[in-house]
């Protein structure tokens, strides 16, 4: 197990780096770097196993700080300042990326839990790749760029909103309940740390350790109702959020959570990637793919351009929602992990959404660009 | 003086009087411009609500404007909008884009120790002395440093 660990390290951060300089996202790199560990490269030729009870339990830890750190980062105060635009840009955004995933399902003969399954893997776009191209084209300060930012801030807390309240098993009145209790809890202890945000003492690190068991704790009460783990976590980041600590404890755990947890979580979806499940998957690609990006498309198109904004340049908004990346594979897992797919289907939907990484990271600053480029003559500056 | 005695001893007792008018100050709007020709001279500068006004809300300092100046690099996993503020790219546009918004402080009543501790445990090197959510002055290395010299 160690020897498997720090070989994937550094194997994560030599093919994560090679991706940067190719200008891919370098957690692309890191799953590759997985599939070279996993049973059908390495496992072959030095018989090693990568995938195990640790390696899984180091997964699921980079996955709950991955999500505390993105509640840190968006912040309570920016979900706030999130104007109309925003707002009507975002609804339109999840709901129809949502429906489409939903759609894809049920045309694939899935029932209804497997097909919102779907459904919520296609929600939370990350930007990275769109910030990246935006910045290379000289077109962040626009309103497209504007508008792009403000909704990714939305969507991932409205992407979680979904999973909550989709994934919970049981009767419908005592599910929204469980949800209930969990945001209730939510309100309450943001209101609290409102209170208590200037306390100060004098142990050294207090706020750290306090933010990272929080973030654990919190995920296991989520659990415990019957929501998903990443749930806790990330709405434990909105929290800590509030705090005069906030860069600190955003250091800190970008630094544990950047070298070491969630590095290893991409890598053990790489390892986790079943090349015998490609060919069984024809029908689910090529519908789960096209799908995922056009109800990005048309989702937020429709948001911006029903917040004002001329034809092609809604467009672009679209084109740079496509992005789907790190919150997406984490929904994945977390959906396998709670048994909602069954044992192939799960290596499909898997493979299906690495897939997805892929194409839609490598044609993102493609179309973005040729849309970009040919409405540059009416662009604002 | 004797470092023992300046830890016990209240921030409003080695305050300077007249630090209060030095105070690098800047109102949440500022054009960035400003915000760079006060860092010319300073190592920080304080952000207000209002101009003419000492209500608190931020603090640039002198590493946030170094990130800026500095070629702009996304980090592995991007959330949030606060990587994509960047000068080059023109997103950091006024004070506000830039600024720290949750700030660490210190009281008038504070004992200088504690404060001093607090710098050491956040990572920080200075910090704003407040009363009433009002900036009245502000605890930085150098100054520290003056007082225990004897050149203040």
């Amino acid at each position: 197990m160690l020897l498997e660990i720090g070989v994937a390290l550094i194997l994560a951060k030599i093919i994560g780096y090679a991706f940067e300089k190719i200008k891919q996202p370098a957690v692309l790199g890191e799953i590759i770097a997985g599939i070279v560990l996993g049973p059908f490269i390495a496992g072959r030729i030095f018989g090693i196993k990568y995938i195990s009870a640790e390696t899984e339990g180091i997964a699921q830890l980079g996955i709950i700080i991955l999500l505390f750190m993105s509640g840190l980062e968006i912040g309570v105060e920016e979900i706030k300042a999130v104007g109309k635009n925003g707002l009507i840009t975002s609804l339109f955004d999840v709901s129809i990326a949502f429906l489409f995933g939903y759609i894809a399902g049920n045309t694939l003969g899935y029932d209804m839990r497997t097909s919102i399954a779907i459904g919520n893997i296609m929600v939370a776009t990350s930007v990275g790749i769109t910030v990246k191209t935006l910045m290379e084209m000289k077109a962040l300060h626009t309103k497209v760029g504007e508008l792009i930012l403000t909704v990714a801030v939305l969507d991932d807390v409205l992407g979680i909103v979904i999973l909550s309240i989709t994934l919970g098993k049981g009767q419908p009145l005592m599910i929204l309940l469980k949800v209930f209790i969990f945001f209730f809890s939510f309100v309450l202890i943001l209101l609290l740390m409102g209170k208590i945000k200037n306390i100060k003492f004098h142990i050294p690190r207090l706020m750290l350790t306090l933010s990272l068991a929080f973030a654990l704790i919190f995920s296991a009460f989520a659990k415990r109702l019957g929501l998903a783990a990443v749930t806790g976590s990330f709405f434990a980041g909105l929290l800590f959020s509030v705090f005069p600590q906030r860069r600190r404890i955003i250091e800190f755990t970008r630094g544990i959570g950047e070298i070491f947890f969630i590095p290893l979580f991409f890598v053990w979806v790489g390892a986790s990637f079943d090349f015998y499940a490609l060919k069984d998957m024809g029908m689910l690609v090529l519908l789960f793919v096209p799908m995922a990006l056009i109800g990005k498309v048309i989702g937020c198109s429709l948001g911006a351009k029903i917040s004002k904004f001329k034809t092609r340049d809604a467009l672009a908004v679209g084109i740079g929602m496509m992005p789907r990346m790190e919150v997406a594979l984490v929904v994945v897992t977390t959906e396998i992990s709670m048994g909602i797919f069954s044992d192939a289907l799960a290596h499909q939907i898997l493979a299906a959404t690495i897939l997805l990484v892929i194409i839609s990271s490598i044609l993102t600053p493609i179309l973005l660009k040729i849309v970009k480029e040919k409405a540059s003559t009416s662009q604002e500056g | 003086m004797n470092l023992k005695e300046l830890h016990e001893k209240k921030i409003k007792d080695i305050l300077d009087k007249k630090q209060v008018w030095n105070l690098p100050l800047v109102e949440k709007d500022a054009n960035i411009q400003e915000v760079l020709s006060i860092l010319t001279t300073r190592d920080h500068v304080w952000v207000v609500e209002e101009k003419g006004k000492r209500k608190i809300c931020g603090v640039i300092t002198e590493s946030d404007i170094l990130r800026l100046i500095a070629p702009h690099r996304l980090p592995k996993y991007v959330f949030g909008k606060r990587y994509s503020v960047s000068l080059h790219h023109g997103t950091a546009r006024k004070a506000c884009d830039v600024m720290h918004k949750q700030i660490i402080t210190c009281s008038p009543e504070d004992k200088v120790g504690e404060a001093l501790l607090r710098m050491v445990n956040a990572g920080l090197r200075r910090l704003p002395v407040v009363e009433n959510d009002e900036i009245v002055g502000e605890i930085t290395t150098h100054y520290i440093i003056q007082i225990l010299l004897g050149k203040r």
